[in-house]
C-alpha cells in the first residue's frame, strides 16, 4: 500500500505543493501583519478616562489604550507590588498613551488592572494633534477667539478656528519654502558668483556694483516677503483654546500649534472612517515632525522613488551595452567566461561593501575632483564631494548591474538565430541587426532585469547610509529652483526611515506603529514600482511574441 | 521513397544550356574549386559549377551532403560560423565574393536568402517588407508604399494581406509568412535569390503556392533552391545539381538529370536507393 502510494508520485506532489503553500503563507502573513499593525495606527481609537485607586496613588488617567500584556503575579510581587487578595496567576497590564508630554513625566504609562477603579469614555473628551509635543488629551473648556471667550457651540467654532490657523500656517510655510526659499537660493548663487569672480581675478568694480545691486533688489524683496510671513504667523497666533487635562488643570493651547482635533468617543463609524483616511493621507503627504516620530513620510517616499528611478536610468544602458558586448561581440573564449563568472559573482558581494566603495571612489575621488574642477567657488564646503542622491544612485547602479547584465544576456541568447540570419541576409550589418531586431526583441528580458534591479535597490539601506541618505533632509532633490534636479543633495529614504524611527528614536513607544506603517509603505512602493515594470514588460512581450510555433 | 521517375518541368525553357561553357552574359555565378572545412572536417570538396542567369537551379542530395552549406557560401552566411574555413572562389560579376575588399552587407543585398523556416521579424507586415529599404536609408513614404505593393504582389501575397498591412506578421499562417519573407527579400531587388528548403516546414497547399511563385520569380531573378524533395526539384528547376558527401556528382539540366543520369550515384539516388 505505502509502497504503491510512494510509487504513484503523490508524496512528491504533496511535498512540493506544501513547500509552495508555506512560502505563500509566510509572505502573505508578513504582509498582513505589517499592514494591520501599520494601518490600524491611524484609526481614531477611543480615549478612556481611568480612575485609579491603587497601591501607588489615587489619580485620574486619560488616554488611549495602546497595548496590553499579561504579567505573572510573582514577577509583580518581586517588584514590590502588594497583590495579596488577588487569586489570578496572571494579571493584565495596560499601556496607556496619555500624551500631554510637557505636563507629565512620560507620555506612556503602564497601568495594572487591579489599580483600575473605573473606566469611562466621556463623549466630550478631545484629542488635539499638535505640531509640537505630540497629542494632547482633555476636555475643551473655552475657546478664545481674538481675545473673546466663547462658551457656546464650542466644537463648531473651534473647528473653524483650527481650519483657519492651519490654513494660515500652510500659507506661511508655502511662502517660506517657495518665494523666500527662492530668494535665499538666488542670494547663495550671487555669493558663489562673486567668489568665482574673485578666484578668476575678474572681480571688477562694475561687477561688484552689479552684484550689490542684484543683492539689494533681492534683499528688498526678501523684506517684503518677510513682513508677509510675520503677518501670517501673527494672524495664526490670534486664537487659543483652554483644555482641562487629566490632572484637573486648565491648560491654554495656542491654536497655531494645533493641526487637528477630534472627539473620538463621539464619532460614529463613518466619521471615524473619514478621519482615518484623512490621517492616512497626511501620513503619505506630510513632512515628518519631531525627530521623525510624528507627521508624514512624504520626503522619504519621494527620495526612495527618485533615487530608484535615477538608478534605473543609469543601470539600464550600462547593463544592456555590457551584455550586448559579452554576448554578441566578445570572442567565446576563457577570458569571456571568466568575465561572465566575475559579473555573476559581483551580485554576491555584500551591499555595505558597495557602500564603502561608493564613499571612497564616487564621493571622495569623483566628487572631490568634480568640486575642484567645476565648483572651486563653493570651497571649502563641498558640492558633489559629499554624499548625495547621485552617488547613491550610482552606487546602487553598480550593485544591480550584474542582475541587468545576466538577464539581458539570457534574453539575447533566447532569440532564435533564424531572425538574426534573416536580418543579415537582407544586407544588415551586425550592429543594424542588433539595434533594429535583437535589442527590441530582448527588451522583455531587459525589463525583467530592471524589475529585479529595482526590487533589490529599493530595499537596500546599508550602502545608502554611507553615500547619501540622511535622517532629515530639509529640501527635496527636485524643486522649483534652476536647475530643478539637485543631484548633489542628500535625501531621505523609507528603508533608512524605518531604521531611524525604530532604533534611533527618543520615543520608542510612539515610534513603533510608525515603523510598521513605514515598512508597509516601503513594501507598497516597491510593489508599485515592480507592477509598473511588469506591466511594461508584458506589453513588450506581447509585441515581440517570438517565433515559438 | 520514389520509385517512378519524377515528372519533369514543362515550363518552357526547353533550350538546353551548355553548362560547362556558359557565356559571360548567361552566367550569374561561378563557383571555382570551392573547398569548405568545419574545423578539421571537410564539408565541400572542389566544387566547380556555373549557375545560369534568370533560371532556377536546384541542389539536391541526401541529408548532410553539403547542399545547404554550398548555398550559404553564395551569400557568405557561413561567415557566421566561427570554425568554418573556405578555400576557392565564387565569382559574381567576375569578382570573387570572398575577396577582402568585398562589403558583405552589400553582397547580401545583391544575393538574398530565404530560410527553411519562415522568420518574419516581430514587426508589422509592412515593416517586414520595407526592412531592407529602411536599412538603405530610404524614407519617402510613397516609394516605400510602392515597393510594398510590388513586392507583395511579386510574392503572391498582396491580395491576402492588403487590408492588414499594419498588423503583426505573426498573425499570418506559415505559408503566408514564408511568402512574406520572399517579399521581404525581393523588395531590395537582389540579382540572385537563394532558397534554402523553403517549403520543408509548410503544408502541401502552401508548398504548391510557393512552387508556382518560384516559377514567376525566375523572370526577374536568378533562383538557387536547395531541396530534399526530388519531385519539387523536378517541378520547379531548370538545372539540377546532385551532391553527395560534399562533392558535386552531377550537374545538368533537370530533364536530363532525372531521365538519363550519367552517374551511377545519381541514378541510385533518384530511383530512391538511398537518401
Amino acid at each position: 500500500m505505502v509502497k504503491q502510494w510512494f510509487k504513484s508520485g503523490s508524496p512528491w506532489i504533496w511535498m512540493t505543493g506544501g513547500a509552495v503553500s508555506i512560502s505563500l503563507i509566510s509572505v502573505l502573513g508578513l504582509l498582513a501583519m505589517i499592514a494591520w499593525k501599520g494601518l490600524s495606527f491611524f484609526w481614531p481609537s477611543q480615549v478612556v478616562q481611568f480612575e485609579l485607586d491603587g497601591s501607588v496613588t489615587k489619580q485620574t488617567v486619560i488616554g488611549e489604550v495602546y497595548d496590553r500584556e499579561m504579567v505573572p503575579k510573582s514577577r509583580l510581587e518581586a517588584m514590590g507590588v502588594d497583590l495579596s487578595g488577588f487569586e489570578k496567576e496572571q494579571l493584565e497590564r495596560l499601556l496607556i498613551k496619555t500624551g500631554n508630554r510637557e505636563y507629565v513625566d512620560l507620555d506612556f504609562r503602564w497601568v495594572l488592572e487591579t489599580d483600575i477603579k473605573s473606566k469611562t469614555t466621556p463623549a466630550d473628551l478631545a484629542v488635539f494633534e499638535r505640531s509640537k509635543n505630540g497629542n494632547f488629551y482633555g476636555y475643551i473648556e473655552t475657546v478664545i477667539k481674538d481675545g473673546q471667550v466663547i462658551t457656546d457651540n464650542k466644537k463648531q467654532v473651534l473647528e473653524e478656528l483650527v481650519d483657519r490657523a492651519v490654513d494660515l500656517n500652510d500659507q506661511a510655510a508655502d511662502l517660506q519654502d517657495g518665494d523666500i526659499g527662492h530668494i535665499n537660493y538666488a542670494l547663495e548663487r550671487l555669493r558663489l558668483q562673486e567668489k568665482s569672480y574673485l578666484l578668476d581675478d575678474a572681480l571688477t568694480d562694475e561687477r561688484v556694483a552689479e552684484l550689490a545691486q542684484q543683492r539689494a533688489a533681492l534683499r528688498a524683496d526678501y523684506l517684503v516677503l518677510e513682513k508677509q510671513l510675520f503677518a501670517l504667523r501673527n494672524q495664526a497666533k490670534r486664537d487659543k483654546v483652554t483644555v482641562k487635562d487629566m490632572r484637573g488643570e486648565s491648560v491654554t493651547i495656542p491654536l497655531y500649534q494645533v493641526l487637528d482635533f477630534w472627539l473620538p468617543n463621539d464619532m460614529g463609524f463613518f466619521a471615524k472612517l473619514g478621519h482615518y483616511f484623512v490621517q492616512l493621507g497626511k501620513f503619505i503627504s506630510d513632512d515628518p515632525r519631531e525627530a521623525n516620530t510624528e507627521g508624514g513620510v512624504f520626503p522619504a517616499i519621494f527620495g526612495t522613488v527618485f533615487m530608484v528611478m535615477l538608478m534605473a536610468v543609469i543601470v539600464t544602458p550600462f547593463g544592456v551595452v555590457a551584455a550586448i558586448y559579452l554576448h554578441e561581440y566578445a570572442a567565446k573564449n576563457a577570458v569571456t567566461k571568466m568575465i561572465r563568472i566575475a559579473v555573476i559573482n559581483l551580485a554576491g558581494v555584500p551591499s555595505i561593501v558597495y557602500g564603502v566603495f561608493g564613499l571612497g571612489f564616487f564621493v571622495y575621488v569623483l566628487g572631490g575632483s568634480l568640486d575642484q574642477l567645476f565648483y572651486p567657488e563653493a570651497a571649502p564646503s563641498p558640492v558633489f564631494g559629499t554624499p548625495g542622491v547621485m552617488w547613491s544612485a550610482l552606487t546602487l547602479a553598480i550593485l544591480t548591474l550584474p542582475v541587468v547584465i545576466v538577464s539581458t544576456e539570457e534574453g539575447l541568447s533566447r532569440i532564435p538565430s533564424t531572425v538574426r540570419h534573416g536580418s543579415l541576409a537582407l544586407g544588415a550589418t551586425q550592429a543594424e541587426t542588433l539595434w533594429r531586431i535583437i535589442v527590441p526583441m530582448a527588451s522583455p528580458a531587459i525589463m525583467t532585469g530592471l524589475i529585479l534591479a529595482v526590487a533589490r535597490a529599493a530595499g537596500e539601506v546599508a550602502p545608502l547610509m554611507l553615500v547619501g541618505v540622511v535622517k532629515m533632509a530639509p529640501t527635496l532633490p527636485l524643486d522649483g529652483n534652476f536647475p530643478y534636479f539637485h543631484l548633489d543633495r542628500k535625501f531621505m529614504h523609507l528603508g533608512f526611515h524605518i531604521y531611524d524611527v525604530g532604533f534611533q528614536s527618543p520615543n520608542v513607544e510612539a515610534a513603533r506603529p510608525l515603523v510598521y506603517a513605514t515598512a508597509f509603505l516601503l513594501v507598497s512602493v516597491i510593489i508599485t514600482l515592480n507592477i509598473t515594470a511588469i506591466g511594461i514588460r508584458n506589453h513588450l512581450r506581447e509585441k515581440y511574441r517570438s517565433l515559438e510555433h | 521513397m520514389i520509385t517512378v521517375a519524377p515528372q519533369v518541368n514543362q515550363s518552357g525553357t526547353s533550350l538546353k544550356l551548355d553548362l560547362e561553357n556558359l557565356g559571360k552574359e548567361q552566367t550569374a555565378l561561378e563557383i571555382k574549386d570551392l573547398d569548405l572545412y568545419y574545423g578539421d572536417k571537410q564539408a565541400l570538396s572542389s566544387v566547380n559549377m556555373k549557375i545560369p542567369k534568370g533560371q532556377v537551379t536546384a541542389f539536391i542530395g541526401p541529408s548532410g551532403c553539403g547542399k545547404s552549406t554550398l548555398l550559404r557560401c553564395i551569400n557568405r552566411m557561413n561567415d557566421l560560423v566561427d570554425i568554418c574555413r573556405i578555400e576557392g572562389e565564387i565569382l559574381l560579376h567576375g569578382q570573387n565574393i570572398y575577396d577582402k575588399s568585398v562589403d558583405v552587407a552589400a553582397l547580401r543585398r545583391n544575393v538574398g536568402m530565404v530560410f527553411q523556416r519562415p522568420n518574419p521579424f516581430p514587426k508589422s507586415i509592412y515593416e517586414n517588407v520595407v526592412y531592407g529599404l529602411r536599412l538603405q536609408g530610404i524614407k519617402e513614404k510613397r516609394k516605400l508604399d510602392e515597393v510594398v505593393e510590388q513586392s507583395l504582389r511579386g510574392a503572391a501575397l498582396w491580395d491576402e494581406v492588403k487590408d492588414r498591412l499594419h498588423d503583426s506578421a505573426f498573425g499570418l499562417s506559415g505559408g503566408q509568412q514564408q511568402r512574406l519573407v520572399i517579399a521581404r527579400s525581393i523588395a531590395i531587388e537582389p540579382e540572385v535569390l537563394l532558397l534554402d528548403e523553403p517549403t520543408s516546414a509548410l503544408d502541401p497547399i502552401s508548398t504548391l503556392v510557393i512552387e508556382e511563385l518560384i516559377n514567376d520569380l525566375k523572370n526577374k531573378f536568378t533562383v538557387v533552391i536547395v531541396t530534399h524533395n526530388m519531385q519539387q526539384a523536378a517541378r520547379v528547376s531548370d538545372q539540377t545539381a546532385f551532391m553527395y558527401m560534399g562533392e558535386l556528382i552531377e550537374y545538368s539540366d533537370t530533364n536530363t538529370l532525372f531521365t538519363t543520369p550519367n552517374k551511377k550515384k545519381t541514378e541510385d539516388y533518384i530511383t530512391g536507393r538511398y537518401g
